[in-house]
Order: C-alpha cells, then sequence, then structure tokens
C-alpha cells in the first residue's frame, strides 16, 4: 500500500530544497469523486497532496502544457518539473521522452504503483451505487476499493469498478521514475491485452459501421479528447481550426488560403474524420491512458480507435510504447526483419 | 406585472402517455439515455417508455432553439453571372420538449435576452416560437452539483417554460404558467382533473421540500459583481486555471453560453456553391479571440477561466441586470479536471 505521507514529504522536500520549480500530482477536487490535477509551488501545498483510486488522469499532459507555458513567459528558470506519475502515466513520460519532447534532466519523476487495483472508473462506480453517491474511495487490500457514500463505507470488487484500461493494463508499475511508491505488483492479467477492441472487431463490419456513425454522430467537437491527451502537443492541429498558428511572418495569403481539412459542424463526416485523423497520430504512441474516452461528455469510446491501433504495432512489429526511454520511435525504426508484404 | 391566474390541473402517471398521445401534429421530446449513460432530449417513440425520472441530461435543451450547426443562408455563383443568395430561415415542426428542468428553463430566458432584447435573430425567433417547453420540478436534486437557489432560482421556478409538472404520489400536478401551455393541456380534455385545494397544499409541500435540499452556495450574490470586477487582475485566476486542459465541454454544455462562429461551408468550388453557416463557438478556445495580426487579447487559460466567469456573473449583470449562469452544475460536474464556478466565486467574486 502506498504510504501517502511518505509522497507528501518527498514532495514537500524537492520544493523546501528548490531542486523543483512546481510538482505536479493530485489533490482532493470541490467538483465532485475525482482528484483534481495541481500544480504546487510551494512546500507548504504538498500536504494537500493525495493518492488514491480516484487519481485517475494522466498528469504527463501538465508536462506538456508546462513547456508551452514556459516559452510563452520566456523564462529562464531551467529546475526541473516532478510529476506523480502511475503506471500508464510513466509511459506517457517515456514516449514524450523518445520524442524529444523534453529531456531525461527537465523531469523528476515521482512514480507510484497501482499495486493490485488501479483507478476508479467513475461512471461504473455510480451505476454500481445507483441512488447512492460515492463521496470518497481508498485502497482496500490488494483488490478491492473502499467506497465512502453518504450511507457509510463500503467494500467493493476492484475489477467490478474499475476503469477497463487498468482491467487490460499491462503494467501497473512505473516504468520510467526518480523515486517510485507502492509495491511492484506482478500483473495482474485481469483482461488478456486488447480484449475489448478484439471483441469489437470481431463484429461485421456493418454492424460496426453502424455503431462508429451512432458514435461521431454525437461528437460534440468540444476537443476534450485532444484537449487531455499528452500526445497531441502539436501547437496547430491539421484538423482544425481553433489552433491555427500566426506568427509575425504569416502572409495574408497564407492566412487566407490554408486549407480546411474538415468544417466545424459537428456533422458526422467531420467529427469521424477528426477522429480518424487523431487516432493515426496516435499509432505506436499511445499508451492506452485512456483519459481521452475518459473525459468525452457524450461518452464515445475512444479508446477502441487507438487500441486498435496499438494493437497491430503489437502484433506486426512487437512495439509497446512507452516500455524503453532508449529505444527509438515505432515509425523512426526499422529493423531487417520486419514484415513488409504490405508494400507493394 | 400583473399575475395571471394559473391553471392547474392533476394528471394520474399513467395518463402520461395518453396525453402525449393527443398532442399528435408536433413532435415530441422527452430525456432518454441516448447511449449508455448519456442522457439527451430524445423523440418519444414509445409514450409509454417516458419515465421522467432522469438525472441532469448531459446536454441541455438550448439546441432546440440555438442548435449547434444553423445555416443562414445558401450561395452559389455561376462563372460570370451574379452571385445566388438562398433564404434558409428555420420553420420547423411544431415541438412540445417534456422534462425540462427548471434550471434549464431559466437558460433559455438568458438565451431570449441574448437573441431577442436588442435585436431579434429571426433563426432564433424562427424555433423559439414553436417549441413549448413542459418543465419538471426536481424534487430531488437531480445532479450533485446543483446549486440554481444560489443563484436566484428554485428546483420548481417557472420562468422560460409553458408548463410546470410536479411528481406527487402516483399523480402529476400539470400547471399551465403561458396561454400555450394551457393548449397544451387543453388537449388532454377528460385525462385533467381540476387541482383541488387539498393537491394545491400538497404541490406547495412538494416545493418547499424540494427547496429544502442543500445545495452548493454562493454567499452574497449581490456583491459578486463588484468582487469580480476589483479581482479582474488577481492572480488568483492563472491559479485555478492551472489544471485547465481548454476544451469546450464548459461552454458548449452550459445551457446560458450563446457565442457562435460563422463559416462558408462551400460543397462545391467549380461552379462555386455551398452554404454559410452558424456553429457554437467558445471563449475556452483559443482562436476564439486571435486577430488577424496574431495577437491574442486572451493568450492563456487564466484569462479565459476569467471571461467564462465574469461574462456569467459580472458583464451579464451590468447589461441585463441577471447571472448568466442558471446553476445546472454542468459545467463542474463534466470538467475533466474538476474546475469549480462555484469555488472560483466563492474565492474571487466575495467581497
Amino acid at each position: 500500500m502506498i504510504d501517502v505521507a511518505q509522497l507528501k514529504a518527498h514532495a514537500k522536500g524537492l520544493l523546501e530544497k528548490g531542486t523543483v520549480r512546481t510538482v505536479f500530482g493530485y489533490r482532493k477536487s470541490t467538483a465532485g469523486l475525482l482528484a483534481e490535477p495541481a500544480g504546487i509551488t510551494e512546500a507548504a501545498q504538498a500536504d494537500d497532496l493525495i493518492f488514491d483510486p480516484s487519481c485517475v488522469q494522466n498528469l504527463a499532459l501538465y508536462l506538456v502544457n508546462d513547456k508551452k507555458h514556459q516559452a510563452e513567459k520566456r523564462s529562464d528558470d531551467k529546475r526541473p518539473v516532478a510529476v506523480v506519475a502511475k503506471g500508464c502515466d510513466s509511459r506517457a513520460i517515456t514516449v514524450l521522452l523518445q520524442e524529444n519532447h523534453f529531456s531525461r534532466e527537465s523531469v523528476h519523476v515521482i512514480g507510484v504503483s497501482c499495486e493490485g487495483t488501479g483507478v476508479v472508473d467513475a461512471r461504473k462506480l455510480a451505476r454500481k451505487l445507483g441512488n447512492k453517491k460515492a463521496l470518497a474511495v481508498a485502497f482496500d487490500g490488494a483488490d478491492a476499493f473502499a467506497v465512502t457514500t453518504n450511507e457509510g463505507t463500503q467494500s467493493i470488487a476492484a475489477a467490478e469498478v474499475m476503469a477497463e484500461r487498468c482491467l487490460e493494463c499491462r503494467s501497473a508499475h512505473p516504468t520510467l521514475s526518480d523515486v517510485v511508491f507502492g509495491e511492484a505488483k506482478a500483473e495482474r492479467g485481469l483482461h488478456t491485452p486488447f480484449q475489448a477492441v478484439k471483441a469489437k472487431i470481431k463484429e461485421s463490419e456493418e454492424d460496426r459501421w453502424a455503431y462508429w456513425s451512432r458514435q461521431f454522430d454525437r461528437c460534440l467537437r468540444c476537443y476534450a479528447c485532444r484537449s487531455v491527451c499528452p500526445m497531441c502537443y502539436c501547437d496547430e492541429c491539421v484538423v482544425d481550426s481553433i489552433s491555427f498558428v500566426i506568427a509575425p511572418d504569416t502572409t495574408a495569403e497564407e492566412k487566407a488560403n490554408r486549407i480546411k481539412w474538415i468544417e466545424r459542424s459537428p456533422a458526422k463526416s467531420e467529427s469521424a474524420m477528426y477522429h480518424m485523423v487523431r487516432a493515426i497520430h496516435l499509432a505506436g504512441r499511445c499508451i492506452d491512458c485512456a483519459e481521452c474516452e475518459r473525459v468525452c461528455p457524450v461518452n464515445i469510446p475512444l479508446r477502441l480507435l487507438n487500441t486498435r491501433l496499438e494493437m497491430e504495432a503489437f502484433e506486426t512489429f512487437q512495439y509497446n510504447p512507452g516500455s524503453d526511454p532508449e529505444l527509438p520511435t515505432l515509425t523512426s525504426s526499422f529493423r531487417d526483419t520486419d514484415p513488409n508484404s504490405f508494400i507493394r | 406585472m400583473t399575475k395571471t391566474v394559473a391553471m392547474e390541473k392533476m394528471l394520474k402517471k399513467a395518463d402520461l402517455a395518453a396525453w402525449m398521445a393527443k398532442l399528435e401534429q408536433t413532435r415530441l421530446f422527452a430525456p432518454a439515455l441516448e447511449d449508455e449513460d448519456v442522457w439527451n432530449y430524445m423523440p418519444v417513440a414509445d409514450a409509454k417508455a417516458v419515465g421522467l425520472d432522469h438525472p441532469n441530461t448531459i446536454r441541455p435543451p438550448k439546441g432546440f432553439v440555438f442548435p449547434q450547426r444553423e445555416v443562414l443562408y445558401k450561395f452559389s455563383q455561376i462563372p460570370s453571372e451574379a452571385p445566388i443568395l438562398t433564404e434558409t430561415l428555420p420553420d420547423p415542426e411544431p415541438t412540445v420538449v417534456f422534462g425540462v428542468r427548471p434550471c434549464d428553463s431559466r437558460g433559455l430566458v438568458r438565451q431570449d435576452i441574448v437573441f431577442t432584447k436588442e435585436y431579434e435573430d429571426p433563426y432564433y425567433h424562427g424555433r423559439r416560437a414553436k417549441v413549448i417547453y413542459v418543465g419538471q420540478a426536481c424534487n430531488t436534486p437531480p445532479s450533485a452539483n446543483c446549486f440554481c437557489s444560489s443563484v436566484g432560482g428554485s428546483p420548481c421556478a417557472e420562468d422560460g417554460l409553458d408548463v410546470l409538472m410536479t411528481e406527487l404520489d402516483g399523480v402529476y400536478h400539470v400547471k399551465a404558467v403561458t396561454a400555450r401551455g394551457a393548449e397544451l393541456l387543453a388537449k388532454g380534455g377528460d385525462l385533467f382533473k381540476e387541482a383541488s385545494d387539498a393537491d394545491k397544499a400538497s404541490v406547495l409541500k412538494t416545493h418547499a421540500a424540494a427547496k429544502a435540499h442543500p445545495q452548493r452556495p454562493i454567499k452574497d450574490l449581490g456583491k459578486v459583481a463588484g468582487a469580480l470586477k476589483k479581482n479582474f487582475d488577481s492572480p488568483a485566476w492563472d491559479e485555478m486555471a492551472k489544471a485547465c486542459i481548454g476544451c469546450g465541454i464548459c461552454t458548449f454544455l452550459c445551457p446560458t453560453c450563446h457565442c457562435f462562429d460563422i463559416n462558408d461551408e462551400v460543397t462545391c468550388s467549380s461552379p462555386c456553391s455551398g452554404e454559410r453557416v452558424r456553429t457554437w463557438d467558445t471563449c475556452q478556445f483559443p482562436d476564439f479571440t486571435m486577430h488577424t495580426s496574431g495577437h491574442n487579447p486572451r493568450h492563456d487559460l487564466g484569462s479565459r477561466l476569467r471571461q467564462r466567469v465574469c461574462h456569467k456573473f459580472l458583464y451579464f449583470v451590468e447589461n441585463h441586470d441577471t447571472q448568466q449562469c442558471t446553476g445546472c452544475g454542468r459545467c463542474v460536474s463534466l470538467c475533466p479536471v474538476g474546475i469549480d464556478i462555484v469555488s472560483v466565486v466563492e474565492r474571487l467574486g466575495q467581497p
């Protein structure tokens, strides 16, 4: 079991000594059950930090956002940034390191092991609890959550209300860390990897098209899936107009003639294009934190799209993103033994 | 303002479907699950399946009058000829929306201010005239983040509604608030019984109990606007926006947010034809305030959070003497990172 007091003490020490600029961690939210990401800069704030199954967010996103923010501020504070990272989050940081998004020295990874359980899926939990409202959730032994509601505390088997991705998780322990809290437990193997997507692709093409039509039809294009993804760090996204980069030397002609690959209208064709392009750009990079799916307000099962491509990367090239920062990325590596039957 | 005597009737719960059946010639919508966990206003296919026991819908009902995509007109041009513009004013079928929560109907009143007060938007107005809103009092809060009472509303408010329904034991108390609402009740004929004094007393009791449910409080609403003005330059805006990911959930799903973008969607380039389209936009996206020069006056997340909160609790109050927030709690519940407008107002909107 993770000793949160140790985690707090470690964060406090880093900030007291001034060895890091910020610590990104979790704290209790006023908005509901799930924790909220916190970027703390004062040692005293370390007391607010928590780690429990409500800490669902992938904080690697804040390393990416912090880099942009520092550049905008023209800050010359080069101290590293500390971040609390679960197994999946540490794999995201590894991918960012592989892509040279930032250097290893610029980040201090405070690894936290999910041990036997993983994090909670708030939708599943709400369904399980019915009319009762969850107020807090804690780890309860090796395979259960202690859920506090308005009617008291009960123990629920973790597998029943765990996030889907945690069920299929291949390494609950951080693969990359400067310090780690919690035990390195053997892999859980509750579900086999890619179980959900394998079940989906067995359906007929017509059924799948009907399924995805329904999903894309209700997409709001709020772009929460992209905004929350640590791998979507481009300044300008090819598929939409909300982030067109205008530099001092961007000409009027460039502004006028910018190709609109998709329209702003939330039509099925446009939304399908948006999601497909995003999925393709994540191939061999998505570490299955499933944040895109969690944040979607209309519950589009985006994880299926991304894991479909990860399955391809794994089965065709034995590539597991985020496993080793020293390895080249999937698209920048080549082996003589790679299958090439698809090249004609 | 003189208050007209409202029509108060009783309807057996089991007769709701029969009433709906009598409303032929109108499109009926009611809250239903669009997909797993996704409550939305859906066309009523089977009136018997309408339970009116929904939590807060994910989408507010604003799309009926302010759809996410509205075609303003069509255009086409044959080379060397004058361009042709074709009017596309909406003329929807008459529509009745059931199960509207009072916060959402109060949101509609805010939309009315924006789209009809100084300038009457024909697209909005064309739809608004055709939609009848049947509200439902919230006997228990439909969301954990409800705060309607803290922004001048109530779980049984009637603003913006044509009819207000309140569930009692096995029956609905159905009150017509407008003439359109009274017509709707008249169509139900003898399905409705006149509300007795005992029924009226029972409704008052239920409403009082609904109002007594604890909600998230905002201390001194009257002083919020002034305090926000004073705190315009507070560093706390940046601090509270630190976790913000910059998506559009809070605004797109807000019952009062009304900002839009206008684009030409060209469907054929030779000969040129297409549509001029209005779509929802949001102050949370970077290009919302992007100048053509490349300068963005709201370049960071802190200034965008400030804009969202100040528009609702300061600028709208200055311009229209009411908050542009009705306390539905969607932006709080659906924010991926727990940004909480009540906490923000508590922190920066108190003297």
